[in-house]
């Protein structure tokens, strides 16, 4: 009861802000960032340059917001490079060319990414195997899928599969609307409905949960099961997108989606997610890629000048300011009075 | 007082080696073949380098896992077929791994192979491996990739591509056809990759006027993967509104990349590379919607392949030597004079194959099937 009372004006305090602060640290970011580039490099924010951006931010996005799912279970997504890739070799193996025969190659590939969700879902959820070495094991598995059926060579994608990933509408690049359409999913699948809200509770806390009565397998597993058929649509979509891909195109976005993940503020240790913020942290990420490519600096600066870039992002989000504030504000009146 | 251990070794590694693989029986250890004749003879009904010594010959890659690399080892196993001399040929893919590589070779030369074709893909460090092997009498024939060392000491001869060779061919054309200059942005692979470094001093040995100028890195860095080829040519559009040329080491990886211009409200310009079915028919799909598209393409080199095998086996079975140890990629099609030839484009073929090859499309089309 005591513990209750003295424990009330805090959590008032804390729920006060509307917005998450991962949203805000990457929202002011991003906004920063566009007039960087407009001021430094006015070029990155030309038209041919944002649309060129734009489809590779949607597909960071969406595998972005596939991680998040698994990282508010606690768990970590190191399959990512073997799905996006398997998704990739079956939408344009598959088909070989022929539009007619793109749907049930779309088909079979989210039924193999349903097989992978659940593989994933079972060793971690059920077995209770740690999530790094579990679907470490997945991603060696789906590799070996995407060497059966390509034999480690490209094929070029269907023109209907480049026309829908790669083409625009209304001037604006269609993979765009996939990610708007994935992020409205999860967030009012995650926010907004019963089964949502118990997910969340399951990734804060699963022995409370546990002891409240939640299945906590059931929800730590279908994560992983939502987290693939999310790497599958990007796996669609960059197919379409890059028309020539490799056999190993999703190896590029391991990384990537681990660090917009936490740029949107999600903590890695599980709980509440970000989906906005973690769409806006993929924009982010893109569009510094373009920025340093724009300036035109050598490779080996630009590299460092992203990790630089990554580094300072997520101390501006690790660093406590708000302590650090009032470390800052109760340290001046004390000056005065003696200790 | 080698002998004997390496022997042993040998003996080793011929029972393991037949122990994995059943059914390789019969072969009999290739010593002796480093020796050949001088002279060169060749059997009737087939070409010169055709000799009449009866030898088993080994293909090996340091990694097959693209398409190019599937059309070259047919290319390969198509040209020992045309000597009856050879009566056993095997195959086997590093797969990327270096140990593998390695392992293949000595696999080989313990099985008694008397001839190798090698792709060294991790060039200096196939070199002790090769060494071995030439040491051990076997003909050893690395192409394409330098593996460092010299011929005749550490291997028999490397068939190396001549991509000095293709950056004149690129230069010249560029002459050509941009006579008041311009400006041109050369797009590689991976940074310092030792084949823009050829193709960058063929061309700067023609291009010598300022009137040409070389934009952005030169290089850029697109590790010629397509997403980033991509994304690398975006940005140079938006930085340079004028872009006269691109040059690129690896055609196809262009195609997703080129419609970038489009976005831009721009034509492509003028695009110099390497062959590729794919960028041919896009070439045939654009160049009316776009006036400043003209292409030209030099072989991709597939039959680089083909010239090693002739090497080695003219080596191993006594035939006459090729007078070439260095393959120049021919210049394929240019859309501007149409020699040797215009534009080429297979719609009803998968986008994969290399017209420029000896093999012929069907066939790669075929490959890639399976």
């Amino acid at each position: 009861m005591i513990d209750a009372t003295v424990r009330e004006p805090a959590k008032l305090l804390s729920s006060r802000p509307v917005v998450s602060k991962g949203f805000v640290t990457v929202g002011v970011s991003t906004v920063l960032l566009f007039v960087v580039c407009a001021l430094v490099a006015p070029t990155s924010v030309s038209g041919g340059a944002v649309l060129g951006m734009i489809p590779f931010a949607a597909v960071l996005a969406i595998v972005g917001l596939g991680q998040m799912l698994v990282v508010q279970q606690g768990g970590i997504d190191l399959s990512i490079p073997g799905a996006v890739s398997l998704a990739i070799v079956i939408v344009s193996h598959e088909p070989d060319g022929d539009n007619s025969r793109l749907l049930p190659a779309v088909v079979l590939a989210l039924a193999y990414a349903i097989g992978a969700g659940l593989l994933n879902g079972f060793m971690v959820g059920r077995l209770g195997l740690n999530s790094i070495i579990a679907t470490l094991g997945t991603n060696a598995l789906l590799f070996g899928a995407v060497l059966g059926i390509s034999g480690g060579t490209p094929r070029s994608t269907t023109s209907l599969l480049a026309g829908i990933a790669g083409g625009l509408t209304w001037g604006i690049p269609n993979s765009a609307f996939f990610a708007l359409a994935a992020l409205a999913l999860v967030t009012v699948m995650v926010k907004r409905t019963v089964a949502g809200r118990r997910f969340e509770a399951v990734g804060a806390n699963p022995l409370t949960a546990r002891a409240t009565g939640l299945r906590v397998t059931i929800h730590q597993s279908l994560a992983f099961v939502w987290a693939q058929l999310l790497y599958c649509l990007a796996g669609i979509l960059l197919a379409g997108i890059t028309n020539q891909p490799t056999a190993f195109q999703g190896d590029a976005y391991l990384l990537p989606a681990v660090a917009v993940v936490v740029l949107g503020g999600t903590s890695l240790l599980g709980g509440r997610g970000y989906p906005v913020a973690t769409v806006i942290a993929a924009l982010f990420l893109s569009q510094l890629d373009q920025f340093v490519l724009s300036l035109g600096v050598p490779y080996a600066v630009r590299t460092l000048v992203q990790a630089a870039a990554l580094a300072v992002g997520v101390a501006l989000y690790t660093v406590d300011w708000a302590a650090f504030r009032q470390r800052f504000i109760r340290r001046s009146p004390r000056i005065g009075t003696p200790a | 007082m080698k002998r004997p251990k390496s022997l042993a070794m040998l003996v080793m590694s011929l029972a393991a080696a037949s122990l994995a693989l059943a059914g390789c029986s019969g072969t009999s250890s290739g010593s002796g073949s480093g020796s050949t004749a001088d002279a060169g003879t060749s059997v009737a009904g087939a070409p010169s380098w055709c000799g009449p010594k009866k030898i088993s010959l080994g293909l090996l890659d340091g990694f097959g896992g693209n398409s190019w690399r599937l059309v070259t080892t047919a290319a390969g196993a198509d040209e020992a077929k045309l000597c009856p001399s050879v009566t056993s040929y095997e195959y086997a893919d590093g797969q990327g791994d270096t140990q593998k590589a390695i392992s293949d070779i000595q696999g080989m030369v313990a099985k008694g192979v008397n001839a190798l074709v090698v792709f060294p893909d991790a060039g200096q460090a196939m070199l002790p491996a090769l060494r071995s092997a030439y040491k051990a009498g076997v003909v050893t024939v690395p192409y394409r990739v330098d593996p460092g060392g010299k011929d005749g000491v550490d291997y028999d001869a490397w068939i190396g591509a001549d991509f000095v060779t293709d950056g004149k061919n690129w230069g010249n054309w560029l002459k050509t056809n941009l006579p008041d200059g311009g400006n041109i942005l050369f797009i590689s692979g991976p940074k310092g990759n030792s084949q823009a470094v050829d193709e960058l001093t063929g061309m700067k040995s023609v291009i010598t006027d300022p009137k040409y100028v070389f934009i952005g890195e030169t290089p850029e860095v697109t590790n010629w993967d397509p997403a980033l080829t991509q994304q690398v040519l975006t940005a140079d559009i938006a930085k340079y509104p004028k872009i006269d040329a691109i040059v690129s080491d690896f055609g196809p990886s262009l195609v997703g990349a080129l419609p970038a211009f489009a976005k831009s409200g721009r034509s492509v310009p003028a695009i110099v590379t390497s062959d590729g079915n794919s960028l041919g028919c896009f070439y045939t799909d654009n160049s009316a919607a776009n006036p400043d598209f003209k292409l030209m393409t030099v072989a991709t080199g597939n039959d680089n392949v083909r010239l090693a095998v002739d090497y080695a086996v003219a080596k191993a079975t006594g035939g006459v030597l090729p007078t070439d140890t260095v393959f120049k990629a021919p210049a394929f099609e240019d859309s501007v004079s149409g020699k040797p030839s215009t534009v080429q484009c297979k719609k009803d073929l998968p986008g994969d194959i290399y017209l420029s090859a000896k093999m012929s499309p069907e066939d790669q089309a075929a490959l890639l099937k399976k």
